[in-house]
């Protein structure tokens, strides 16, 4: 695919700038804070209808404004579409393809496919387990986008029955030890003791807590299987560039580490063992007042050569793998929606080494539009200068340099 | 701007009418569902299956499933959703009042006509749960639109369709 035009409108230091692609690589060269990673930012909205740096969309509309807007025109193999988000300080996006405003926003997903690689994805490695999940479900997003549906019927889900954990232990703390236990049993429905009127009001927490439980485990069992069936697909990838980029010197494993273990096949059965693992730490919920089983609480580890990268690789080992993470996600976007996706690189050419950077370029080469930021052009090969767009970024304007 | 160029009468109408509207529309005793009087139409229509109940989150879906003219049975409206983010439990809703009703009425079905959303769902379960051993509890199938495609329904859609599948009629 490729991204022929974008326009961007009060959208961040933006005020209205358009942009005609002309080549399959783009340099955006600039001082820092001029509003080169905003235009990546751009792009990735049109991906993702999220953006890493903020999930407010008045941080993205130009301080001032009301209203921003990003438009594009995209050429994908079946034809030229063009893509419109509008967002607003207080309200509703507004996501538009050819002309028809879409009811659902997730619909607008599927369309620009991106792989973003910038200087802080070194963070999935070094940073918290947060990052990974955001990571994975962000590539999620867009190669099945009803997961983009999934995930937030999850984190409803979640945030109900935090909620509702909260009001109900906050409530057990007035009563006595007795009403204590019977929060704990959650499954029981039959309490025989207390007077009635009691009764009532405390037969009815318990369902309810039941049914949250079994909304959770649902929900959460979609979630796991489908972050388990990409990373499957996506692990052997990222293992084959990890070797050819160490020179097989370097043994790379992933392990998925779901917080519910996928003991089978059988969503029944895994939600089965969701339930009765939420039964386990039933007691430690009810201290810690929020929900301590789902796939909220996912990891990814990353082992080199037996030792867990996270503590012991260096920073070369760390970036070779974060790359190997990347050239995964394009070679894995390729295969399954048949057309090969953007390349966004913020920042981050200049961090890698000659022999990395050589091994990213030969796999690019002209097939993946690659949209690149940088501070100097002094870093980049010369031969490869001469098959760029070059454009200058200065304070929210672009100007082409010769 | 449109109201200032109607004759003054017109507009004089318009306003005692939202008056009274606020004034006299409150919620039928039996149903919750909006009403001029103590008990409302629907309640009172001797033309109405009594034994049939319909549950409805609002007024407004009464509204929706009476312009079908499909439905012949009684409603009752609960009155929101079950939201503990929002402070909302079955205690705030017109709960209580229904498992009264139907045991008092020996309703012979609940029909449960609430969203699929998370709060719809964990509400349909809830209030079903409570109703299961006092009558037979149903819920309104969810899924592909008429004139929907089975190709281009989304995988959600689809889940839910095959779930609430049933026997073709011979």
């Amino acid at each position: 695919m490729f991204l022929q035009h974008l326009h961007l409108q009060n959208f961040r230091n933006y005020s209205s700038q358009s942009v005609a692609f002309s080549a399959p690589k783009t340099i955006l060269v600039g001082d820092n804070a001029q509003g080169k990673s905003n235009l990546l930012e751009a792009v990735e909205m049109l991906a993702t209808l999220k953006s890493h740096r903020t999930s407010r969309d008045r941080d993205l509309v130009k301080e001032g404004a009301n209203i921003g807007q990003i438009k594009a025109q995209l050429q994908r193999e079946l034809g030229v579409s063009e893509l419109s988000l509008t967002l607003k300080n207080a309200g509703r996006r507004t996501a538009v393809i050819n002309g028809e405003t879409l009811k659902r926003q997730q619909d607008f997903l599927g369309h620009l496919n991106a792989v973003q690689f910038s200087s802080l994805d070194i963070d999935l490695v070094r940073g918290g387990p947060g990052g990974r999940r955001i990571w994975i479900d962000t590539l999620l997003t867009q190669l099945e986008p009803v997961y983009a549906y999934i995930l937030q019927q999850y984190n409803q889900v979640l945030k109900q029955r935090n909620a509702f954990i909260k009001q109900h232990t906050a409530n057990a703390d007035d009563l006595d030890d007795r009403i204590d236990t019977t929060l704990l049993t959650s499954q029981q429905q039959q309490i025989t003791h207390h007077n009635q009127s009691d009764q009532i009001q405390l037969s009815q927490m318990p369902t309810q807590m039941a049914i949250w439980d079994a909304q959770l485990a649902t929900t959460g069992t979609r979630v796991t299987r489908r972050r388990s069936r990409v990373l499957n697909r996506l692990i052997p990838l990222a293992q084959r560039w990890h070797q050819s980029i160490s020179g097989d010197a370097e043994a790379l494993t992933i392990a998925y580490q779901p917080n519910v273990a996928l003991i089978a096949d059988d969503p029944a059965i895994i939600q089965q063992s969701f339930l009765e693992k939420i039964q386990s730490r039933a007691i430690a919920e009810y201290h810690q007042r929020t929900s301590l089983v789902g796939p909220h609480r996912d990891d990814i580890d990353f082992v080199i050569n037996q030792t867990p990268a996270r503590q012991y690789g260096s920073q070369g080992q760390q970036r070779t793998l974060v790359l190997s993470l990347k050239l995964a996600e394009l070679e894995l976007i390729e295969a399954v929606i048949g057309e090969p996706p953007l390349l966004l690189l913020d920042d981050v050419l200049a961090e890698l080494d000659l022999k990395r950077q050589n091994q990213l370029l030969e796999t690019i080469q002209d097939r993946f539009q690659t949209i690149i930021t940088t501070t100097h052009l002094g870093s980049f090969d010369a031969q490869w200068l001469k098959a760029s767009q070059i454009l200058t970024v200065d304070q929210g304007r672009l100007v082409a340099s010769s | 701007m449109h109201m200032l160029k109607r004759p003054e009468a017109e507009v004089r109408a318009l306003a005692n009418a939202l008056v009274a509207a606020k004034q006299q529309v409150g919620q039928c005793s039996q149903c919750f569902h909006l009403s001029a009087e103590p008990v409302c139409d629907i309640c009172r229509s001797q033309a109405r299956d009594p034994n049939t109940i319909c549950v409805v989150a609002e007024s407004r879906d009464v509204i929706a499933l009476e312009k079908t003219r499909e439905y012949k049975g009684k409603y009752h409206v609960l009155g929101g959703l079950i939201s503990p983010m929002d402070g909302i439990g079955p205690e705030q809703l017109n709960v209580g009042q229904l498992i009264h009703r139907v045991n008092k009425e020996g309703t012979s079905e609940v029909i449960l006509a609430i969203s699929p959303s998370i709060e719809g769902d964990t509400t349909t379960l809830y209030v079903g749960q409570l109703l299961k051993p006092f009558t037979r509890v149903t819920r309104i199938a969810f899924g592909l639109p008429m004139g929907g495609d089975l190709e281009y329904a989304d995988e959600v859609t689809l889940a839910r369709a095959l779930e609430g599948r049933r026997e073709l009629d011979s």
